[in-house]
This record gives structure tokens, sequence and C-alpha cells, in this order.
């Protein structure tokens, strides 16, 4: 049984600016090195992509809330419908002049612990990417990434 | 294992050593922790304090392991809010690694006792100090004091 997960990160940047590195493909392989396709509507489908250029689809759902640039809520789905689907919700808030907490929490995770377990070693590398990538227009490839000891 | 715990992880565009050192050492801790350090030789067996500008000492304990730039493990009790000091001994693990040009920091923070207000505090207080340790080696820049208040009290949130 997975709880969810929670990950707060704080970045020098604008609400609309972590908005757009989230929903736009070109910003989103520069961090996530895999992008998300969807117009973004209440309602409609969305799907992460692979960056490489299959674009295979990884992951899909539905977009069930989506208040722009403030908050982005999503079922997140394995595309072969083997699992329940789990839910992602985005905050963005301001925290203080020029400084912005961005709250990613990841639930409904009960039914798919192997999901569970990849998605929390996931969002450290995509979150910690997406700060570099907004503060310093610096990222790496952190699906490569390898621990020099290992 | 019953109890409380606080995992975060985050990856710094930044040598091994010199995140280490930004954790271990005042002069650094001073740029990114809201003001804040710590009093350490950070060996096995050393007493450990945190000081705060609005509150003295906030934090104190004892380092359990060390081995530098690689992993402390911190003995850590709360000493300034009666609520968060009476649970007791809480245990911090730093864990630090290289990966291409980044490192990887893992904060593990645990205490034997169920729905843990310390827990809940530091759950807080990590990302606030974790995300301003990364803008601070990244760019030079940390997180000011510009929600004064809350910022000082970054541990009591």
């Amino acid at each position: 049984m997975s709880g969810p997960f929670v990950y707060v990160t704080y970045i020098y940047t604008t609400p609309e600016k972590v908005w757009d590195a989230i929903t736009k493909p070109e910003f989103a392989r520069r961090y996530w090195m895999n992008y998300n396709v969807s117009d973004w509507k209440k309602g409609s489908r969305w799907e992460h992509r692979h960056g490489d250029d299959s674009g295979k689809v990884l992951i899909n759902g539905t977009v069930l809330e989506a208040d722009p640039p403030r908050r982005l809520v999503m079922t997140w789905t394995r595309p072969d419908g083997s699992k329940e689907a789990s839910r992602v919700t985005f905050d963005i808030a301001d925290y203080s002049p020029g400084l912005v907490c961005l709250t990613v929490t990841h639930d409904r995770l009960e039914g798919d612990d192997a999901m569970a377990g990849s998605i929390a070693g996931g969002w450290p590398k995509v979150l910690s990417n997406l700060k570099s990538f907004l503060e310093t227009g610096k990222t790496e490839n952190i699906w490569l990434t390898k621990n020099k000891e290992g | 294992m019953s109890g409380s715990a606080f995992v975060y992880v985050t990856y710094i565009r930044s040598p091994q050593q010199k995140v280490w050192d930004a954790l271990t050492q005042p002069e650094f801790q001073k740029q990114y922790w809201f003001g804040g350090h710590q009093e350490s030789d950070w060996k096995k067996g050393a007493s450990w304090k945190m000081f705060m500008p609005a509150h003295g000492l906030t934090d104190s304990g004892e380092i359990l392991e060390s081995d530098p730039p690689n992993r402390v493990v911190i003995k850590w009790r709360n000493e300034f809010r009666p609520n968060l000091k009476e649970e007791g001994y809480s245990r911090c693990v730093m864990e630090l690694s290289t990966e291409d040009e980044l490192t990887k920091l893992t904060i593990t923070h645990t205490i034997d006792k169920e729905n843990s207000q310390f827990i809940q505090a530091v759950s807080g207080g990590w990302p606030r100090i974790l995300s301003s340790l990364q803008s601070y080696l990244e760019t030079g820049r940390p997180h000011g004091d510009t929600r004064s208040a809350d910022t000082r009290n970054h541990m009591k949130d």
C-alpha cells in the first residue's frame, strides 16, 4: 500500500513560467526530457510522451482541473490500462516577491506499488532539473546520469 | 518500524565537496539557511548545535556517524519549542553522491513517534532550506529573508 507522494520546491521565477514549463513541449523537453501534450482544458486527454523521435506515449490520462497558472490536476494512467489510474496535482503559489512555491502531489497510488516506487524516484529528478532550468537555463539529461561510484 | 519520517531528495549542479561544505560550514550555512548556522566539528561523537538569529539556540544533539563528504547522521532535538522538545531526539541522515554533473542529496529525518509534530515542522522547513541551498550553489543567490517573520521561524512552519 502506497501513500501520497508530496514534493515542495521554491523557485525564483513566475507562476506563468512554471505553468508553461509543465504544459509546453518545447520547455518540458529541456528538463523533463519527455513532454506533455494536451489542450489543457478540463475533461481533455493528456499524454506524457518520450522525448526521443518515437514520441512514444509513456503515460496518459484526463485533465481533471485546469486553472492556469495556479493549479493543474490530472489522472496518471499506464497506457496499457493494466492498473488503476493515480492522480497528479500541481499547485503553483506566489511565496514571496519573486519566489514561487510549487507543490506536486501524486496520490491514489494504492493500486500500483511499482508506479509509486517509480514516481518517488522520478519526481525529485524532474523537479530539481525544472528549478535549475528556470533559474539558470542549465539542465542535465536526468534519465541518463550515472552514479560515479555505481 | 513505527514512527514518523520525512524524506527529501534533491539534485544540485555543484561538486559533492561543495555541497558538503555548504551543509557543514557556518560561513556557507549563513548564506542560505535564512541566517542560521550550526556549530560542530562533524566528527563522530561531537556535539552539534543549531542557532537562528531570532531565537539563539534552536536545536542540539550529537554526530552519530560521519563520512565526509558522503554521509553524516545527526542525533537532533529541538530546544526552543516545548512541544517539540518533549518528543525527544530525532535522527537526521544526510547522504551525498555524485551523478555526472549533479550531486544527489538525500535527507531522511525520522523519529520514533507516530504523528510527530517535530517531523511535521521539519517537513515544512527542509524544502525551503534545500531549495535555497540549490539556488545558492547554482546561482549565488539564496532565498532571502523576504517573508521575514515566517522565514525566521522556518523550522516552525
